[in-house]
């Protein structure tokens, strides 16, 4: 394959070659990805020629920004692993995509898996890891067969295991299944669900590089992040850094759901414009209605009202201008049927439902969030109750162990800023006795 | 050491001694079970670890997982009782009840709700005369409203069993399931093509798979909540 695919920049997305999923058939199995994809030849290589900090260099200059959320560059998180000592050290890699909204991951381990296990490979050397542990959402049960399979391939041919490539570094790879629950996708949550404990997100400090897996040092990195390492360890950094936006670097799958005429998950290069990929990508709205609001990274990010998303790319530095964030990419379209109350009572659920009920405003806010918003949703609200949804939200943001209050509280503060004559359509109106003068406000 | 007599707790107390579910005879691991369990741990550095693929392994046993069968999980793994029971009941996937043969849970999240997950949520509450969270008289269906699934670009679908997802659902694809699963014939795993895998390559990149679906323009929803 030629250095140049996938080349490309936002702009001429028609012309680009997608690198995460290319059209390869039965890309899936590993004798096709040795074959036609020129698979484990970047971790070979490695092994070979690079020192492990090298590869950390590498990844930091690539600028691969994670695409689990947060879009932390990559490279400089490895680097704060400290060095080599008695402890093991672990990878997790993160497959618990819950994130509603969010259907990207899936797509990798269901038609590339092997990208992302050569990624896991390079990351494992790269930081003298002994192992990484792959938690998979449960319900994801096919996929996780599928990638068992090929897994058991890995380990016969030597690819994973002790002396991997005939080199002297041993590594394993490790598929652990979850149960069902939205907070293990965050990284210390997800840790203590991998060590057999309730899935509690811990405080931090201490980091996970410091104390993590099993209180060894620990470095969690999402699948499709892992993904992306292959591609750079393949073609180079600077191949790498010149695809897509360039603060935000790469290829994306952005999984499109919504009112759309063709919904699905597209690979394309970061910073599309968001009114390309609902015009030109997804066919536009469905039955020719209008657009109303988009939620472009997931429920937690807030979403962006019809009139600020002229000339707004996908990537986190346009975004964040914007009033959003990048999230997972994972994009939700609404139109102008929506009621943004009833998106709003529903997502609420969601949070209150999935909290896992460790810090107090957390556990009781999220309740009070679906509750009071129902109430609206129910024309039983009063204009007040806004001020009170605002308030809570106050009293949630950045007052809990983990980030999941915040990501809680943002859809209800945004909906409500952006959306507020929907909130106010259906409150009761505030009346006032004023000694037989109504004044309603 | 007297117990705590709490008069009147804000959430109900588990039952510590509940009378058991399982019959007694039937409540083991079999030696290539115990194997198994054996196997998962030896994965971990430590036994804990291995509580939840265990706990997956117990489920597939018995269906789900009264307390004695998380003592038994216990006793295999050798650890205390009440960690199992802390692991077991904070994972939405394990059953903690009886459930039906085939649960089908309907994802009801924001993409799925805007696609029309609560008139699949509707019509499957209408056809099987039951609500979300309850189980038909004959044990064979339970329906429950669930999170977001991870396939919102096929809104509305659902999950069976915890087991394969059915994409793009409409009323006549539910009837078809119904029929089916009454027949005990579960819904195949479907791979569902990428839209450029569709325009670049002309179907499906898999051929191991037997059963594809692509993504289709979603319906407009009756009722959102």
């Amino acid at each position: 394959m030629e250095a140049t695919n996938g080349q490309t920049k936002a702009g001429d997305w028609q012309n680009f070659e997608r690198i995460l999923l290319p059209p390869i058939r039965d890309l899936h199995t590993l004798d096709v990805y040795e074959a036609e994809y020129d698979g484990y030849q970047a971790i070979q290589k490695v092994l070979k020629e690079w020192e492990p900090g090298e590869v950390i260099n590498e990844v930091k200059q690539a600028n691969i920004r994670g695409r689990g959320g947060a879009a932390f560059n990559a490279g400089l998180k490895w680097s704060f692993m400290p060095p080599k000592g008695d402890r093991p050290r672990y990878l997790a890699c993160n497959a618990d995509e819950s994130e509603p909204g969010t259907y990207k991951d899936r797509q990798l381990m269901e038609y590339n898996p092997h990208l992302m296990f050569e990624g896991i490979l390079l990351a494992n050397y790269a930081m003298e890891m002994d192992a990484c542990y792959v938690y998979v959402r449960g319900e994801y049960a096919d996929w996780i067969t599928h990638m068992e399979r090929e897994l058991e391939k890995l380990y016969q041919k030597g690819y994973v295991g002790e002396n991997i490539f005939g080199s002297d570094f041993s590594t394993d790879i490790i598929l652990h299944k979850g149960a069902g629950a939205y907070i293990c996708g965050e990284e210390t949550s997800l840790m203590n669900s991998l060590e057999g404990k309730r899935g509690y997100p811990r405080i931090k400090p201490p980091f996970p590089a410091q104390k993590g897996l099993w209180d060894s040092p620990t470095t969690i990195n999402n699948v499709e992040t892992l993904a992306h390492v292959t591609l750079v360890m393949r073609h180079g950094a600077d191949w790498f850094s010149a695809i897509g936006a360039p603060t935000h670097p790469g290829s994306t799958i952005y999984g499109i759901s919504g009112h759309v005429n063709r919904p699905g998950a597209y690979e394309y290069p970061t910073g599309m414009l968001i009114t390309d990929l609902i015009e030109k990508v997804c066919g536009g709205m469905r039955d020719g209605k209008k657009l109303k609001a988009v939620v472009p990274g997931g429920s937690s990010v807030p979403p962006l009202h019809v009139d600020m998303v002229d000339g707004v790319t996908m990537d986190a530095d346009s975004l964040r201008e914007a009033g959003s964030m990048m999230g997972t990419g994972g994009m939700l379209v609404l139109n102008e049927d929506t009621d943004m109350v009833t998106y709003l009572r529903r997502v609420n659920h969601f949070y209150q439902h999935e909290s896992c009920g460790q810090c107090t405003p957390c556990r009781e806010g999220t309740g009070w969030l679906e509750a009071i918003v129902t109430r609206i949703d129910e024309g039983e609200g009063n204009l007040r109750d806004l001020d009170l949804l605002i308030d809570l939200c106050d009293q949630m943001e950045g007052r809990t162990i983990c980030a999941f209050a915040d990501a809680a509280a943002w859809p209800v503060r945004y909906t409500i800023e952006r959306f507020r004559e929907d909130f106010e359509a259906k409150c009761k109106p505030a009346v006032f006795d004023t000694g037989g003068v109504t004044i309603s406000a | 050491m007297s117990e705590f007599d709490i008069k009147k707790p804000v959430v109900a107390l588990p039952d510590m001694d509940p009378e058991p579910q399982i019959p007694e005879e039937e409540l083991f691991f079999t030696e290539e079970e115990l194997e198994r369990i054996a196997g998962f741990t030896e994965k971990y550095p430590t036994n804990r670890s291995a509580v939840m693929p265990a706990l997956w392994l117990a489920q597939e046993k018995f269906g789900f997982l009264p307390p004695e069968v998380m003592k038994l999980v216990a006793e295999a793994l050798d650890m205390p009782y009440a960690q199992v029971y802390g692991a077991a009941t904070f994972y939405t996937q394990y059953y903690k009840k009886q459930m039906g043969t085939y649960v089908l849970d309907v994802c009801c999240s924001f993409s799925c709700q805007a696609c029309g997950s609560y008139d699949v949520l509707d019509y499957l509450e209408e056809k099987l005369g039951i609500h979300a969270g309850e189980t038909t008289e004959d044990g064979r269906f339970t329906i429950q409203e669930v999170e977001c699934l991870g396939s919102c670009g096929t809104a509305p679908m659902l999950q069976v069993t915890n087991g394969p997802y059915v994409h793009n659902l409409t009323k006549e694809k539910l009837d078809e399931l119904i029929t089916d699963l009454r027949n005990d014939k579960m819904p195949p795993f479907t791979s569902v093509t990428l839209p450029q895998d569709e325009d670049e390559m002309g179907g499906n990149r898999r051929s191991d798979v037997e059963h594809t679906d692509t993504y289709r323009t979603p319906p407009a929803p009756e009722r959102w909540i």
